[in-house]
């Protein structure tokens, strides 16, 4: 702590205590945007998450469809191969980096304060900085579209004379196409997007790995977290030793660009297969910062459906760490064609078979839950099931890749596009989708009517499979991904004209659980606080929680300690600590994340700008790189604030 | 779930055509296509063995443990937390079923990682025309570049160079040295092998013997850029007197439409052009060598066309398809169709951004871009490339 702050009175309840050392005063608006902006709750944080996440799942599946409307039929002229090639590119990174981490961030900010008994995370601030650096970041990567259409207009013209301005160098842009000489602006975009939304992922994951070591109420042990607080601890360890490698790359990518370094480049002495090397090692990982807060979702809904605890607590938190750890040891099975030698095939192939096992324990586990119990089928659970079905044939055809020969006809491949999907919808997506179900009457206090929920799941899951199961036998028939158009005499007509209509069922589905939502959310029923007679601590304080989570911090004694504060012994009560005459100490809201992380967009667009050729552009890329530096210093000095609450107690479970 | 079922077994049936189609490798005809199809099976089968037993287990546990209509609501099932012993014997099981998937992919990665020791492979065996000093002892070996977005061969033992189409001898390892020009690309013809990256700075290889004599369709694999789809190659497996037959037809160069020598055409051509005859070949190979610099990129061995940026056309006319393989002109039987080949050959250089949106021969400077070849121009051309295929074609 600085001295600013020891000067700054924190506990003393005086009227100007928001004012900092240089007379900044901290924003306490508690409706209209600027409560949204300036807001460091973790429940509101989260509730931004969720919103801009399902607003990219949207854009991602309407990319999604054009793309399959291209290939519904051979040799379509639809849309350009250009055009082609900047969608699939937008549709990975924005169904990774903008739908799925994000959406997972969102039950991380919501769920994991909550189910440890905290008042908010470790760095409330931090945590509002993360989510606008988010935004920022998708800000970058999607206004390329609008240069892209003022392009068309003719309003706005590249330097290079080149008209892709929309990232077109696919999701994983591998070197040397990503150089200057192969791909114009977008690139610049692409790059700079990711890196940003990589500043904001880091600052979120190290805040949760603080807020769950340091932030748990009394009595809840290690051993005691909810699964789902376990996995998003695995989760952000794997985000703070994965994203470093991508930013190092993204780096090197920016200066070869820019300043001529020769990183990637042949001509100047580099190597393409470094580029790849250091995106695997974060891309591997990523896919399991993908699953995991899935998996630790899915291990909360199980046993409230069941009615049993999770079986193998232990052994599925061990195996999610495992995972984890293996995950970092398996990144050149993406690499099996590039000529990695006898010995790097052969270990890397071994490798990835071993996270089968670890990962076939978490499926045994829940079926080991379900096992014994007595199954309701809500909307969570339908969903769940589904998860554990669909991700279990992602799982094998994942078997099939790891055998380095079979792959090397696999790779690249419609039969890739299929397996990568059945664990990214059938795993992440139908246990986020079960997650926001299940914890929907918590966050909005509304339960839903009628059966359009259990219809959105049933279709969802019928789309999927008719839209991925067939792309394994276009894979075996031998199309390759990324390619925008097929000769007729392939064979690939039919199969492709089905895979098209699935996609649309698929979507079809997705606007079935919006509209559910929608409607809960205007038309829902009171839900209570615990609508399903679940187990973990979030669900004994009101639905919606108040601003301050807990009235008197909770003290726990047991794992599923709201289970058997309902239904356990005396001494397995939830206790609690009185929070004496201070109350509850609250953190100020402050504009100041929300400027560090402007700072950024107008940096990264500045930057792509330059590329373009446009003049000053370099000074307004200092400029905003100034608004960041600004913006931290300022939220050093604005002081912590805060301020104290004394609610009545009501609400304290009994 | 008789739904999915129903999914299942549709697109069983929908599939049934596409399995057999031309680039399929479930369709093997060579020795490392075979070895990883076997592979595949065997992962397949194990894993159908695994979503068997588990995913019937899943079912079952789902179905029995519901709750029941007549069940109190406030009765809890039992609590139990789990069984090590379950767990480990599950766990036991796993890694026992990856064992049976582990050994033959380490096997099977060793053979396909090392040049198979095959005497009647080594090229003396089986071709006793010319060939480099000490080649009779080697395989043959087949310099694969690829280029955005085409691919050119180069036999260096036997001195020729092809593009988009090769040929190989049936039954014998051939040894595939592979090089990229600008982006990475990647070599696959699924029927005779997987794939290998042709990556910029780095020298792979792969070996691969066509067991069975026919046309193979191959296609880049790896995405690079904006024509990537287009990107495709054929592979002809041949009997050994056909590929001998094949290797002589491409070391011949093509007679020049008119005078006795390529020299003596380029020389009329040029200081003389009212002495030409005036047919539509003699002016596309006048228009070839002279205002449509098309030798800036293209060769014609043996005459004074000697460009290295785009696909060797010494005898284009002979091939199958243009444009890598995106335009076909072969008939059912892979014999060359000629009015299609004809129609190709005038639409490719007449339209070529069209077609492949980004190809060099568009857009490099003084490329097809800058040049105004009018429709006639292009109609002498094509008749032009017509002539460029072996006599005895």
């Amino acid at each position: 702590m600085s001295t600013a702050t020891s000067t700054a009175p924190l506990g003393a309840e005086k009227a100007d205590e928001n004012r900092s050392l240089i007379g900044l005063r901290r924003p306490d608006h508690t409706t209209g945007l600027a409560d949204w902006l300036t807001t460091v709750d973790h429940k509101k944080i989260a509730i931004m998450y969720a919103i801009f996440s399902l607003a990219f799942l949207v854009i991602g599946g309407i990319e999604a469809l054009i793309i399959r409307a291209q290939l519904a039929v051979a040799e379509n002229q639809l849309i350009t191969a250009e055009v082609y090639n900047q969608l699939f590119t937008m549709h990975g990174t924005t169904m990774v980096f903008l739908a799925v981490m994000p959406l997972s961030a969102a039950f991380f900010n919501y769920l994991v304060p909550l189910q440890i008994g905290a008042r908010d995370v470790a760095f409330p601030r931090l945590n509002s900085f993360s989510l606008w650096t988010f935004v920022a970041g998708a800000i970058i990567l999607n206004i390329s579209w609008l240069f892209q259409a003022a392009n068309l207009l003719g309003w706005f013209n590249p330097i290079d004379g080149r008209s892709d301005i929309v990232p077109a160098v696919g999701w994983f842009g591998y070197a040397p196409y990503t150089d200057t000489a192969y791909s114009g602006i977008g690139t610049d975009f692409w790059i700079l997007g990711l890196q940003v939304l990589g500043i904001g992922s880091l600052a979120a994951a190290f805040n949760f790995i603080v807020t769950i070591f340091n932030m748990r109420a009394p009595g809840m042990l290690m051993m005691r977290l909810p699964v789902f607080t376990w996995m998003t601890l695995i989760t952000s360890f794997l985000i703070i030793f994965a994203f470093p490698p991508l930013t190092v790359a993204l780096g090197e990518l920016m200066f070869d660009r820019y300043f001529g370094t020769s990183f990637f480049r042949v001509e100047g002495g580099g190597q393409p297969i470094l580029w790849q090397h250091l995106f695997w090692i974060f891309g591997h990982p990523e896919v399991y910062i993908l699953i995991l807060p899935a998996m630790g979702i899915i291990s909360e809904i199980l046993p409230v459906f069941s009615r049993k605890p999770l079986f193998g607590y232990s052994l599925i938190i061990f195996s999610g760490a495992v995972i984890g750890f293996l995950g970092f040891a398996v990144w050149s099975h993406h690499m099996f064609t590039t000529g990695l030698g006898t010995v790097g095939t052969a270990a890397f192939s071994l490798l990835t078979m071993a996270i089968a096992v670890p990962t076939g324990v978490k499926i045994f586990n829940w079926i080991g839950t379900l096992w014994g119990g007595k199954i309701r089928f809500d909307v969570p659970m339908i969903y769940g099931l589904g998860f554990i079905w669909m991700f279990m044939m992602g799982g094998f055809s994942g078997i099939m890749h790891s055998s380095a020969p079979a792959d090397s006809q696999q790779h690249d491949t419609y039969f890739v596009v299929a397996h990568f999907h059945y664990v990214l919808i059938g795993g992440s997506i139908l246990a986020l989708l079960a997650g926001l179900y299940f914890w929907f009457p918590k966050v909005t206090g509304r339960m839903w009517q009628g059966k359009l929920g259990h219809w959105s799941a049933i279709v969802i899951v019928i789309g999927l499979n008719w839209t991925f199961f067939p792309m394994h036998y276009l894979g075996m028939a031998g199309m390759p991904r990324r390619t925008h158009t097929y000769l007729e005499g392939t064979g690939w007509q039919a199969l492709n004209f089905a895979v098209t209509i699935g996609a649309f069922i698929l979507a079809v589905g997705i606007l079935m659980f919006l509209i559910d939502m929608l409607r809960t959310y205007r038309k829902g029923v009171p839900a209570g606080n615990d609508p399903w007679n679940a187990r973990t601590l979030e669900w004994s304080i009101p639905s919606p929680p108040p601003v301050h989570n807990f009235d008197r911090t909770p003290v726990v004694k047991a794992r599923d300690a709201f289970w058997l504060h309902k239904f356990g012994t005396v001494d397995q009560k939830i206790g609690s600590v009185d929070p004496g005459a201070h109350g509850v100490h609250m953190p100020s809201k402050s504009w100041m994340p929300l400027l560090t992380s402007s700072g950024f967009l107008v940096f990264g667009i500045a930057m792509a700008m330059k590329s373009a050729g446009v003049p000053l552009m370099g000074y307004l890329a200092i400029t905003g790189l100034s608004i960041t530096l600004i913006g931290i210093y300022l939220w050093a000095l604005e002081g912590p604030g805060g301020y104290h609450l004394h609610p009545e107690g009501e609400h304290r479970p009994h | 779930m008789p739904l999915r079922l129903s999914i299942i077994s549709l697109t069983l049936v929908l599939s049934g055509c596409a399995l057999d189609g031309r680039q399929s490798f479930m369709d093997p005809r060579g020795e490392v296509a075979w070895l990883q199809y076997d592979l595949f099976m065997l992962t397949v089968y194990v894993t159908f063995g695994i979503f068997i037993a588990v995913g019937g287990t899943l079912l079952w546990t789902v179905w029995r443990y519901r709750e029941r209509v007549d069940d109190d609501p406030n009765e809890h099932p039992p609590q139990s937390h789990g069984n090590p012993l379950v767990e480990f014997v599950l766990i036991a099981i796993s890694i026992g079923l990856l064992v049976i998937i582990a050994i033959p992919t380490v096997s099977a990665i060793v053979y396909t990682h090392g040049m198979p020791d095959e005497p009647d492979s080594l090229l003396g065996s089986y071709y006793h025309g010319d060939m480099s000093d000490g080649a009779e002892e080697e395989v043959l070996t087949i310099y694969a570049y690829g280029w955005q977005w085409w691919f050119s061969f180069e036999y260096p033992q036997l001195g020729i160079v092809t593009g988009n189409e090769l040929a190989i001898p049936k039954g014998k390892v051939v040894r595939f040295e592979l090089r990229s020009k600008d982006v990475i690309h990647s070599f696959w013809v699924p029927k005779l092998a997987g794939k290998v990256d042709m990556i910029p700075g780095r020298n792979n290889w792969m070996w691969l013997r066509g067991d069975e004599a026919g046309y193979f369709f191959g296609q880049c694999a790896e995405y690079c850029g904006e024509s990537h789809a287009y990107m495709q190659f054929r592979v002809e497996v041949m009997e050994d007197d056909d590929f001998a037959e094949w290797v002589e037809q491409q070391r011949q160069t093509p007679p020049p439409p008119q005078e006795e020598s390529w020299q003596d055409f380029v020389v009329l051509a040029a200081r003389a052009p009212e002495k030409l005859v005036d047919e539509p070949a003699v002016r596309g190979a006048a228009l070839f060598y002279g205002r449509g610099a098309c030798i800036q990129c293209h060769a014609i061995k043996g005459t004074p066309a000697a460009g290295l940026l785009g696909p060797d056309l010494t005898t284009v006319a002979s091939r199958k398809s243009i444009a890598a393989g995106w335009m076909e002109h072969h008939n059912d039987d892979f014999t060359i169709n000629p009015e299609r080949q004809y129609e190709n050959f005038y639409r490719w250089i007449r339209e070529s951004e069209k077609i492949k949106p980004g190809n060099l021969m568009y857009h490099v400077s003084g490329g097809m871009r800058d040049i105004n070849l009018s429709d006639q121009d292009c109609h002498d051309l094509a008749a032009f490339m017509m002539t460029l295929r072996p006599d005895s074609l």
